[in-house]
């Protein structure tokens, strides 16, 4: 929203104080709504920081208009809506990205918690099976031993 | 020396008894263990009444982390050689002794029963592959030769035989989506003797293959991508 809100105003150069205000007060409550997220367990600190640092980024454009026809002329792009477009873009991009790099960390995660559980069972299950009917039970008693080794 | 046959089972209720009662036949020493991955019918309760220990992943997560599992178990509890065959009736168990005892003589850490191998022969009833598979099956076989520099005929054969040292590397690295033919690559880079012999295949005795021509084309895609990011992984990782 608040992007938009910028797009919308940022080729006049000028951004009136009323959007300008509207735009840092849509900042502030994404950073509230990130904080009672936190608050309420429902996001981990550890993912808050990229979203924090785009709220600073809204607030920042808000407070400072000129800063974004800064970096549109750093690009090298005459249309600071394209520069800012541009921007948002790839940052959604690499946050996308970075999801899917901790998506496919803790598939890893969860498949090996799997096999493990797996194992632990089988091993009870054969613990158990060897204590019910006394049958081979010293080659089920000695298999603890290399456990630490991988 | 204690060997272990492991036989990942997905949904192989049919088949599964009648394998697991052929290994027993065949390989009589080896202990015995299924890894239910995630089936959704009988598997895991047949599997128990023909006398094998069942390791049941509580949800699908495909061959790769089934066949894990198995060499994670191996490693465990310190067995000394390990084996593994599908579930479905195409591998026979005299074969899997064979190579079984390849690793065993130690002539190879990790040992492939290939059925395109110059030295296998077809009989009647013996595995016919499919013409989407066949093409499947050249296309890796040249990237992997190529990667490895290693003659290799059958990239995807699920019947292979191993040792302590394959154990601990294939229970840390083993790619979940495309293990036969990285767990190769990975296995060759690593410096580990890798072998193929000549094995029979039989056709499937129960359930049916996934393998569709865009299904096919796609997994081809996908093996390949594997294959050209598994030559720029690390050489020599620590694996013990």
């Amino acid at each position: 929203m608040t992007v938009l809100v910028f797009a919308a105003e940022a080729g006049q150069v000028h951004l009136t104080s009323q959007t300008r205000i509207v735009a840092a007060v849509l900042a502030l409550v994404f950073m509230l709504m990130i904080l009672e997220l936190i608050r309420r367990d429902r996001l981990q600190e550890r993912y808050s920081v990229i979203w924090f640092v785009a709220g600073l980024g809204m607030l920042a454009g808000a407070a400072f208009p000129g800063l974004l026809e800064v970096v549109a002329s750093l690009m090298g792009v005459r249309n600071t809506n394209v520069a800012l477009f541009s921007i948002v873009l790839l940052l959604l991009l690499g946050l996308a990205l970075n999801f899917s790099v901790i998506m496919s960390r803790q598939a890893a995660q969860i498949t090996r918690l799997a096999q493990e559980r797996a194992i632990e069972k089988a091993l009870a299950e054969k613990r158990a099976g060897a204590n019910g009917n006394g049958s081979s039970a010293e080659e089920t008693l000695e298999p603890k031993k290399e456990r630490l080794e991988s | 020396m204690r060997t272990l046959v492991f036989i990942p089972a997905w949904n192989e209720e049919a088949a599964l008894p009648g394998v697991i009662a052929d290994v027993r036949k065949a390989i009589p020493e080896a202990d015995l263990l299924v890894v239910d991955d995630g089936s959704t019918d009988a598997t895991a309760e047949r599997a128990r009444e023909a006398g094998a220990l069942v390791a049941s992943l509580p949800f699908n997560q495909g061959l790769g982390a089934a066949l894990q599992t198995g060499y994670l178990y191996a490693l465990r509890n310190g067995y000394d050689a390990c084996a593994h065959l599908d579930a479905d009736g195409q591998h026979p168990p005299e074969e899997v002794a064979r190579l079984l005892a390849e690793v065993t003589a130690d002539r190879a850490d990790l040992v492939i029963g290939s059925r395109y191998h110059a030295g296998a022969v077809a009989a009647s009833g013996d595995y016919r592959p499919t013409f989407s598979r066949r093409i499947g099956t050249s296309v890796f076989r040249f990237f992997l030769t190529l990667a490895t520099r290693q003659r290799f005929t059958d990239t995807t054969s699920g019947m292979r035989a191993a040792n302590r040292r394959v154990m601990a590397l294939f229970s840390q690295h083993y790619s979940p989506d495309f293990a036969e033919i990285e767990s190769l690559q990975l296995a060759v880079r690593q410096g580990l003797r890798v072998e193929e012999l000549p094995v029979r295949m039989l056709e499937r005795a129960g359930g049916s293959s996934f393998l569709t021509p865009l299904r096919s084309a796609f997994f081809i895609f996908k093996g390949l991508v594997v294959l050209l990011v598994g030559q720029f992984r690390p050489r020599h990782v620590e694996t013990e």
